[in-house]
């Protein structure tokens, strides 16, 4: 009896959770081709009225284009118009020469309806090269999302270089630990991010934001307020203005919180298209409330712009001389550039990581 | 223990009606063990014997009139058992302890059979239910039971980041990609409806950033 139960459940596992369907759909001309895939491990379940896919697969890609690769993006989806049914997986600071095949790996889960089948769909959104050129469909964004990763993988790996040579490998070695100690103490909440109505009834109030004003910003933020109550903060309203003498048309904020302990952690980006002649104002607004952990309190905000796009097409992103301001060093992350190059010093050392400065 | 077979183990090897395991045990012993050898000789010979002389039926004896008898015997045997067994003949009447009186062993008996069935039905849960489904049931008890609304209204797409990760929920079922030991990540939300994990893949050293999506 017991060993028919044991079976029995085997047996319903063993029907219910299935290989879904599978496709790797690149465009003829693309610059990479894949040159094998791995996904035994990944599987469908129904669940409800709807798959739950559990994608785990390693791609081997290889550069077919003339030029180095520095950043790929890949849409990964089962279902683009359901939520969960879409994502994306992202590798920066890559290095790969023409020819080279890289591995990418996907760990992702998915969902899509019972009756369209599970399948998962892998696609190219973008890729970045050495020279800042791109190609892909950019539906996600990937140009300047993956354009903004090179420019601080460049930055941070000349900040390294350069206190390698100025302080030396003991500079060099402090600067790291600082940064994975930074990394450690980096404080972080749960947040939850609601798009549209919020449904908390604490009492509401109008709250300032204070903005950190960074020297080499082409947009400065002049005034702002979100709505607060209790534990939410929502719909950001930030008044802006262009300094510079180009026209600006993108530009991410970065939303830092202050609990009533007196805690402060980097809640948000606010990513936001604008359309900034220059010396002009503009307003940037978003219907999201953001929801905090029952026991933390919003008490203040703080505000900064965290990069920009300029009409042009080129970028600016903060130096690592604004990034060091006392209130920013502590909240914000560090780039991908950044965390790999601390991750090699981990793994090899310090002259691994001098190494790894080298080739760059 | 001397160091010998029991006899009566001896016996059944020699008739053949031990396990195979202990038969093979006996046998490696026997061949070593010149006294249990001998043993194992006599109850067969004492078998070889009482076989040959029930072989012969003895004068007199009619054979379809003994069968009849036997086969009645039997009966009346089987039925004399029924007599004095307890009414409850189920497995379960029978684990109930007879320290539990008997009026008690209808509540006892349903007992029972509810916690079996719950600890059946909490293993199927943990076998096919995923853990985001457990904790999206975990978050409906706990504002049930505290009498307000839940931490988010999950008719619309909820995103969250955490120290465990990032989570996109929808109608009480949700997706996520989860920290672990290997797998140091950062996490960040966009107020433009996505949240994004980055780590250094253990394997590669490449750094992955994973997104998830609301719309």
């Amino acid at each position: 009896m017991r060993n028919n139960f044991v079976i029995f459940v085997l047996a319903a596992i063993a029907a219910t959770a299935q290989a879904p369907g599978r496709k790797i759909d690149f465009p003829v001309d693309s610059p990479i081709t894949a040159v094998s895939s791995d996904w035994s491990e990944t599987k469908a379940t129904p669940r409800g009225g709807a798959y739950v896919l559990d994608v785990h697969a390693v791609l081997s890609l290889r550069n077919s284009s003339q030029k180095r690769i520095r950043g790929v993006m890949l849409a990964v989806q089962a279902q683009e118009v359901t939520p969960g049914g879409k994502g994306s997986v992202s590798v920066p600071s890559l290095d790969v020469a023409p020819g080279e095949a890289f591995p990418l790996r996907i760990d992702l889960p998915l969902m899509c309806p019972l009756g369209a089948g599970p399948n998962v769909e892998v696609k190219l959104d973008g890729v970045l090269f050495e020279d800042l050129t791109f190609y892909g469909s950019d539906r996600l964004n990937s140009r300047r999302r993956m354009t903004v990763w090179e420019l601080e993988a460049r930055r941070d790996r000349k900040y390294f270089k350069t206190l390698l040579e100025t302080a030396g490998n003991e500079g060099l070695q402090k600067e790291v630990l600082s940064s994975i100690a930074r990394q450690a103490d980096r404080p972080s909440t749960g947040v939850q991010m609601v798009r549209g109505r919020s449904t908390n009834t604490d009492p509401e109030r109008e709250v300032q934001f204070a903005f950190l004003h960074m020297p080499d910003s082409p947009v400065d933020p002049i005034s702002g307020t979100a709505r607060i109550a209790g534990n939410e903060a929502r719909t950001p309203h930030i008044n802006l203005q262009n300094r510079s003498e180009r026209a600006v048309k993108h530009l991410e904020l970065g939303w830092i919180v202050k609990d009533q302990q007196g805690r402060e952690f980097l809640a948000a980006s606010i990513p936001s298209d604008v359309s900034l002649a220059p010396g002009k104002s503009g307003l940037v607004t978003q219907d999201t409330a953001l929801r905090f952990s029952e026991r933390t309190q919003v008490d203040s905000m703080t505000g900064f712009v965290s990069s920009a796009e300029y009409a042009d097409g080129s970028y600016w992103i903060p130096t690592r001389g604004e990034l060091n301001d006392p209130k920013l060093r502590g909240v914000i992350a560090p780039s991908p550039e950044e965390q790999r190059l601390l991750q090699i010093y981990r793994k090899k050392g310090l002259n691994g990581l001098i190494e790894e400065l080298k080739k760059f | 223990m001397n160091g010998h077979v029991r006899e009566t183990d001896l016996a059944l090897y020699a008739s053949g009606d031990v396990s195979l395991w202990h038969r093979a045990s006996i046998h490696l012993h026997i061949r070593q063990c010149e006294k249990c050898r001998e043993v194992v000789n006599e109850f067969r010979v004492d078998a070889r014997i009482l076989r040959d002389a029930s072989a012969v039926l003895p004068e007199g004896v009619d054979w379809a009139r003994l069968s009849a008898e036997m086969t009645a015997n039997v009966r009346v045997g089987l039925e004399a058992g029924e007599c004095v067994a307890p009414r409850g003949r189920g497995r379960l009447r029978k684990a109930i302890p007879a320290s539990i009186p008997e009026r008690w062993r209808p509540v006892a008996l349903a007992s029972a059979v509810a916690a079996m069935l719950t600890v059946m039905l909490a293993g199927a849960w943990w076998l096919n239910v995923p853990a985001q489904d457990t904790q999206a049931l975990n978050r409906a008890m706990h504002s049930i039971w505290h009498g307000r609304a839940a931490m988010s209204d999950e008719r619309v797409a909820v995103i969250e980041a955490s120290s465990e990760g990032i989570e996109l929920r929808k109608n009480g079922g949700s997706l996520g990609v989860t920290q672990d030991a290997a797998r140091l990540m950062t996490v960040s939300v966009s107020t433009q409806g996505s949240a994004s994990a980055h780590y250094v893949d253990q394997d590669t050293g490449q750094v992955t950033i994973t997104s998830v999506y609301a719309q």
